[in-house]
């Protein structure tokens, strides 16, 4: 129920359209406040600075204007949670072949939409606004002598209530095969104890499907509790529900009672006994698209690029093209680490994505990409192990 | 002298300050709201060029997406809005436009007759009032608009056509129609608002937003089920 104090004949009388400040009453403070829980989202946007998001900084974008809806049911992807009322993709506007100027990149550009999502290139730090959490340590909550100390971003790294948190601000996401489709653990699913860190949520993708994109992800990473015993993941009774409340965490610090509580109250058994596990939650990064010109640069990515042997590999070209310019063209970290963001360490950063990790032998442009070898009789000197 | 200068200086930088730090603009919304509130002299006279001569003076003239400046426009004017306002305006990528048709005659269809004039010029210079007793054949912007986005969509099979698919319907004043005692309680106001608006209403209680859980067609395992999200089975780490 609404507070007393709000006028409700007001409010009805002034209704209006949705906005970023309707959405992001809830959506900007997920995870118990703001810019906590969504790497890409916070207060932030409601009034950002164009290189922050050009979409809604530049152009003063609502966030319906994307995720358009239909009898009140809103499209969209969430990584986070399981429902799903429809799509909206940066495609849906801009196409299959976004890079249309007719630039000498554009054809390459549009190739590489075939195998990466756009948020790669365009948005190459998350949380560049504002900072977000993405270490959550549950297992350390419950002391309350601990003094927080903050750190270099002025964050808590302790509340009693909640436990242990670690902060990130501009910070390069984690890239993984995406197609579209997500594995979850949800209520009472079985979880393997045995694994070092049970992925609460994870992209399904592979280098071998054509239609899986290297996609830019914020992994919130923490531990909680699962049970040793049925090995469900634990759901604690946190928040007092009443002045006579026997068992919320955050009155009696008590994880035993929370745990027998919050368990019955969605009706699921639990043994008795508890292991705290390190969990990780993939959320996919979709807002905080910088302006074109922002985008990372091909040598950003293709460490081969970085000496005198460019696109002259292959092209003979006699326009008198300045290639090097063309692939050094792109994200200026150093600009941003001028406007007070924490990039310092990306400046001069080649092989940006990490190649290796996803599944290539090295830089595609010497090694070859997922499909094909481009025909670049290289010597064996090029390929560097 | 300095003295006399120092209080209004003071004065202005501190107005100034206020002003900024009350007003946030979107920038290239902003360029393209001024740019939408614009108006320009009417061209008469143009040249009765026939489609195929048209794209070849554009192209003899070398007109590229080069010389596209203006990126993005609002397709708004005061024209259009002093006769009516029912909906915000139009956003419209002209760029990304000029790229995917590749020909540019496809809207600059005509030329004015003025050797000196652009080889492109805007809609609203030739297409200001419908029903101009000087100018009978020559149809009003907001005609215009609608019939060049509709036509070219159609024929592309590829854009929207709706009225709701490009534009933003205004919100009618509400402070009439809602009809409320003061200190009204919720129930109050849920049931005005349903007088109107019962079907929304309906829609309303069958969504993600309000029940919490719905389908689940992209989690694995799951795709035919619609019972999942917050309100029952999803599960984090924060």
């Amino acid at each position: 129920m609404p507070k007393k104090e709000v006028d409700l004949k007001k409010v009805a009388q002034n209704v209006g359209h949705t906005s970023r400040a309707t959405c992001g009453a809830c959506h900007f403070n997920g995870g118990g406040g703001d810019a906590i829980k969504h790497a890409d989202m916070s207060r932030q946007l409601l009034k950002p600075d164009r290189n922050c998001d050009v979409h809604m900084g530049g152009y003063d974008f609502s966030c319906t204007e994307c995720h358009e809806t239909r009898n009140h049911k809103i499209s969209g992807r969430s990584s986070s949670v399981p429902v799903a009322e429809g799509e909206t993709s940066c495609q849906q506007c801009h196409g299959e072949s976004p890079h249309y100027c007719g630039d000498l990149l554009d054809h390459h550009l549009d190739n590489h939409a075939k195998s990466i999502d756009c948020n790669v290139c365009h948005a190459p730090v998350f949380a560049k606004c504002k900072p977000t959490k993405t270490w959550w340590d549950w297992s350390k909550a419950g002391d309350k002598k601990r003094k927080p100390k903050k750190d270099k971003y002025g964050k808590p790294d302790y509340n009693w209530k909640k436990g242990e948190f670690k902060w990130e601000e501009s910070a390069v996401p984690d890239y993984a095969w995406y197609s579209g489709y997500m594995n979850r653990v949800l209520m009472g699913d079985k979880v393997d104890l045995n694994l070092d860190i049970i992925n609460l949520t994870s992209p399904v993708g592979s280098i071998n499907d054509p239609l899986s994109k290297i996609t830019p992800f914020k992994i919130m990473k923490g531990i909680q509790a699962v049970d040793a015993d049925h090995y469900h993941i634990l759901v604690p009774h946190l928040y007092p529900r009443n002045k006579e409340d026997k068992t919320a965490y955050w009155k009696h610090l008590d994880w035993e009672k929370a745990f027998v509580d919050g368990m019955n109250a969605v009706n699921l058994e639990y043994s008795g006994s508890y292991k705290w596990k390190e969990t990780w939650m993939y959320w996919r990064l979709d807002h905080e698209v910088m302006p074109a010109n922002m985008a990372l640069s091909c040598v950003q990515c293709h460490d081969s690029l970085k000496g005198e042997r460019t696109c002259n590999r292959c092209h003979q070209d006699n326009r008198n093209v300045d290639f090097k310019k063309y692939t050094r063209k792109g994200t200026d970290f150093s600009y941003m680490k001028s406007k007070g963001r924490d990039v310092g360490h990306l400046i001069d950063k080649t092989d940006y994505i990490n190649f290796k990790a996803l599944g290539y032998k090295g830089d595609p442009i010497i090694y070859g990409g997922r499909f094909k070898k481009l025909p670049m009789g290289y010597s064996q000197k090029d390929k560097k192990e | 002298m300095i003295k006399k200068l120092f209080l209004p200086v003071i004065l202005i930088i501190v107005i100034s300050g206020l002003c900024l730090a009350n007003s946030w603009k979107a920038p290239d919304q902003e360029k393209a709201k001024e740019r939408s509130k614009e108006t320009v002299p009417f061209i008469k006279e143009y040249v009765d060029d026939c489609k195929i001569n048209r794209r070849i003076c554009l192209m003899d003239a070398k007109v590229s997406l080069e010389d596209v400046k203006d990126v993005y426009f609002l397709l708004d004017s005061p024209v259009i809005k002093e006769k009516e306002d029912h909906y915000e305006p139009v956003r419209f990528a002209h760029k990304r436009h000029a790229a995917l048709t590749k020909d540019c005659s496809k809207c600059h269809h005509f030329r004015p007759k003025d050797k000196d004039a652009l080889e492109t010029t805007r809609c609203s210079a030739c297409h200001q009032d419908a029903f101009n007793p000087e100018r009978p054949e020559r149809i009003g912007l907001k005609a215009a608009y609608h019939q060049q986005c509709i036509a070219c969509h159609k024929d592309e099979a590829k854009g929207p056509t709706g009225c709701k698919e490009c534009h933003l319907q205004h919100v009618p004043d509400h402070k009439e129609l809602v009809k409320l005692p003061d200190n009204a309680d919720p129930f109050q106001v849920t049931a005005e608002c349903n007088r109107c608006h019962d079907a929304q209403a309906e829609d309303m209680l069958k969504t993600a937003h309000w029940l919490w859980k719905g389908p689940s067609p992209y989690t694995t395992g799951h795709r035919k089920d619609i019972l999942h999200g917050k309100g029952t089975t999803a599960l984090n780490n924060y």
